[in-house]
């Protein structure tokens, strides 16, 4: 698959694993379906955080209080990457072999997802390569997967 | 400094073992089983039993069994408590640390510990419906289930990755981990691998699962269960088999570094278990005599043996690929064969070689004056990219 445009829908029927959205996470999930990525971040000390959690750099309370989600660039570099050979999952069949990355985004978080499009990387010793997030919408299961794409720079 | 008051004052007296495929048994048969067989290792009875404790993993593997269906009630065990305790695949280090609070009051003066899987029963079944692994596993819960983290080795495997880009450590390294570990086995006649052993050419042959990852840098999936029975150094003296001592247990997690500071991909929560476990037992990683390292996958291995400081970090490549943890190196490592070619029972695994290596009972690959052996235990949560972050260190000693 070479994807191009900065998001694409698929309007399939989902035999893949369902997310898992619950209050912690509501609203980076409505935020992926309005295409932004959305980071904690402490109002204080700009500390950036993915997933939700508490300012580490210092006391805050009440907890939501002193963070809020901001919109993140969506870009980031591969701290890590496997390719995945195996489909342990019936849902993936189609889609192996496919790399599943662990990316630091520019704003510092780690976040964990599915590379598409061309340029992926092969050899597992080279990391540091530039990405980008790519919108998957499921309007007919009502959310939005990110992913990520190479840039060439 | 000198040793801590609580170092050599609670002893391993019992070890049951139900290994190898179980699909005609349940999890609560076999666990009753195996706790029924470590009573009888003690040479006690099950009226001496106080307490209980069921090991059982937490996060992935979790909450899949009937707790009021307790083994103890199976076994006709009248204890004053049990309860459920664990973390990912550090249990044994963790209940042991708990039983040692309930015979340190006099609340029970036995404790059987006990962690019993299905896993491999459950894998046959699961294979049927398309999915590869284990039924548990398909539950949601985690980040990257949608986006193709599917098992253990989806997140696990950027640690071998992440390790290799940092240090340029290579495959044929991490294969001369798992070959390592099958020597071992092929010494161990209750191993999986027992009779099959490999070459670091098999091990790059074998097929590509989650790269680097190949099959053979995967642990065991396996049925079975082990019991330990606990007490008292002045009770253990009394007990059938030599008393295996508790000389020191540390435990660190490194949960905030794996989602902040990114430091956990190539390291462990190694440093303050480490610290905490010898400086109880005052001893020194020279005392060691051989190692049981958590190793559900070959990296985790890898880690442990710079964390620990056997080689500097990013140098485990080339210790390994050295020979340095296989039968004749420098520090035995897993010498059942651990949770690469012996079987699965998280931390227990490790542990049930420790007693047996203590005791002399290692047979064909027992280590020559065993004294000391150091048991690493370490799980998480499973929500990538956070996981392992907890480590347990557990040193046992042949005397007190």
């Amino acid at each position: 698959m070479n994807i191009n445009p900065q998001s694409y829908t698929v309007d399939l029927d989902w035999k893949k694993p369902y997310p898992s959205i619950d209050h912690d996470n509501e609203a980076f999930w409505d935020g992926l379906k309005e295409h932004k990525l959305l980071v904690w971040k402490c109002k204080q000390c700009g500390a950036v955080y993915w997933p939700k959690a508490y300012c580490q750099n210092h006391d805050n309370e009440p907890f939501a209080a002193n963070c809020e989600w901001t919109e993140a660039s969506g870009r980031g570099k591969i701290f890590a990457f496997n390719i995945h050979h195996w489909a342990f999952h019936p849902g993936f069949k189609e889609e192996v072999p496919y790399v599943y990355a662990l990316i630091e985004l520019d704003e510092g978080p780690l976040i964990s997802s599915q590379l598409v499009g061309g340029d992926l990387p092969t050899d597992i010793h080279t990391v540091g390569q530039t990405v980008e997030i790519v919108y998957e919408d499921h309007p007919a299961q009502g959310f939005t997967l990110p992913k990520f794409r190479v840039v060439r720079e | 400094m000198g040793k801590h008051a609580s170092s050599g004052k609670y002893a391993i007296v019992g070890l049951g073992v139900v290994a190898g495929p179980q699909p005609d048994r349940s999890e609560r048969m076999i666990a009753a089983e195996a706790a029924r067989l470590a009573i009888a290792d003690a040479g006690l009875t099950r009226a001496d039993i106080g307490g209980a404790i069921d090991l059982r993993r937490t996060g992935g593997g979790g909450d899949r069994a009937s707790y009021s269906d307790a083994f103890t009630r199976v076994l006709g065990i009248k204890n004053n408590f049990y309860f459920t305790c664990g973390r990912g695949g550090a249990l044994a280090g963790l209940g042991m640390a708990a039983t040692m609070s309930y015979l340190d009051r006099g609340i029970a003066d036995y404790v059987v510990l006990m962690g019993a899987v299905t896993d491999w029963s459950q894998s046959q079944e699961t294979r049927k419906k398309g999915f590869r692994g284990m039924a548990h596993a398909e539950k949601r819960g985690y980040w990257g289930k949608p986006l193709g983290d599917s098992r253990a080795v989806s997140h696990h495997s950027w640690m071998a990755a992440r390790h290799m880009a940092v240090y340029g450590t290579t495959s044929a390294q991490l294969g001369a981990i798992s070959v390592a570990e099958r020597q071992w086995a092929c010494m161990n006649p209750e191993a999986k691998m027992y009779g099959r052993p490999i070459t670091v050419e098999d091990h790059q042959n074998s097929p590509l699962v989650a790269e680097p990852y190949h099959l053979l840098d995967m642990s065991q999936v396996s049925d079975g269960g082990i019991a330990f029975i606990l007490t008292t150094a002045d009770r253990a003296k009394d007990c059938a088999k030599p008393p295996v001592y508790v000389l020191g247990q540390g435990f660190g997690e490194v949960s905030a570094d794996l989602w902040w500071e990114k430091k956990n991909f190539t390291h462990m929560a190694v440093e303050p278990a480490k610290k905490q476990a010898f400086g109880q037992a005052d001893i020194t990683l020279d005392d060691v005599d051989c190692a049981q390292l958590y190793d559900c996958f070959t990296a985790e291995v890898l880690f442990q043996l710079e964390d620990y400081g056997w080689c500097k970090k990013g140098e485990g490549g080339a210790f390994v690929a050295d020979g340095n943890m296989a039968p004749g190196g420098s520090i035995p490592v897993n010498t059942g064969g651990g949770l690469l070619s012996c079987y699965h029972l998280g931390d227990l695994t490790g542990l049930a070689e420790s007693v047996r290596q203590l005791r002399g009972e290692a047979g064909e690959r027992q280590i020559e004056d065993c004294d000391i052996v150091l048991t690493t235990g370490h799980g998480g949560e499973l929500v990538s990219p956070g996981m392992c972050s907890i480590h347990t260190c557990t040193l046992l000693g042949r005397h007190a």
